[in-house]
């Protein structure tokens, strides 16, 4: 196996990762956090945002779509998503919470419809990333079991 | 990092309902050597002080279901638990004032930084080291 050319691709996918917005500097931080004793811990953190947003997401979904919307539960489900998209450094993802945020309290409800589109596009596009990402560094690192759980 | 005394390692209690943010912070500590127990509301917190639990450090959030960070707060304080060092955490900044006014001795915003958790916990080892 071509160690260099895997090692040089996951150097530029993170950078990729990073330079169009999709990660920000809590990401490093998470893998900072990394160590033997808990060789695959960002992957966990990871896959636990991935498991648990979705769920937010269909909340949400399901929030919208009841008359009449109570903004102030969407934009509590929101602030969830958002929390945690910020702990692991979604960047895009927490700025379209933002976004989120901003047509409920303007009680915008296509506003919010608009946002929830794009916030399940990012999630889909950073699920995607990182799950490539997560795959290539398996490759690299010591033979660790692989997370499924996020699928 | 300079690793905790673990003769005195500190007990620190996590109320913190979103589970990715309890996570990393759990690591965090553990990784500071911190004994550490998580609870995902107000009221649980609460319930284990009742219990006549104690703590050294306590990490709540702010906004989370059956009871709130600075209401629980503001329990725990009326119980008496003076001493326990009672850090209010949170996304939103205006959740500074709250848990202020409900007795929290510090507040950080999210994300928390390790380097911040271990100037803290330091903090905590040393009174308890002098008050043993």
């Amino acid at each position: 196996m071509d160690y260099t050319n895997l090692r040089r691709q996951i150097i530029s996918m993170k950078k990729s990762l990073f330079d169009q917005g999709y990660l920000d500097e809590q990401f490093n931080q998470l893998e900072e956090l990394q160590d033997d004793s808990s060789p695959n811990f960002v992957e966990e953190v990871v896959a636990l945002f991935f498991k648990d947003s979705s769920r937010l997401l269909t909340n949400i979904e399901q929030a919208l779509e009841k008359y009449p919307q109570d903004f102030y539960r969407l934009d509590s489900l929101v602030h969830q998503f958002k929390g945690s998209g910020s702990s692991i450094g979604a960047l895009r993802m927490k700025n379209e919470c933002s976004m989120f945020k901003a047509h409920c309290n303007d009680r915008n409800l296509e506003g919010c419809r608009r946002s929830l589109q794009k916030m399940k596009r990012e999630h889909a596009t950073l699920k995607q990333k990182l799950e490539t990402y997560f795959h290539l560094l398996r490759q690299v690192g010591p033979p660790e079991r692989a997370v499924n759980s996020w699928k | 990092m300079a690793s905790m005394n673990q003769r005195s390692a500190p007990r620190a209690l996590v109320v913190e309902d979103i589970k990715v943010d309890c996570m990393i912070l759990m690591h965090m500590l553990h990784k500071l050597n911190c004994e550490a127990i998580a609870v995902e509301n107000g009221k649980e917190a609460v319930d284990l002080f009742l219990e006549g639990k104690t703590f050294d450090i306590v990490f709540s959030d702010k906004d989370m279901p059956i009871m709130s960070g600075p209401e629980a707060v503001a329990k725990i304080r009326a119980m008496g638990a003076t001493e326990v060092k009672i850090v209010g955490v949170s996304a939103d900044f205006g959740g500074q004032e709250a848990f202020m006014h409900a007795g929290a001795d510090v507040f950080l915003p999210k994300p928390v930084k390790l380097e911040t958790l271990e100037s803290m916990l330091k903090v905590v080892i040393s009174k308890k080291n002098k008050s043993s």
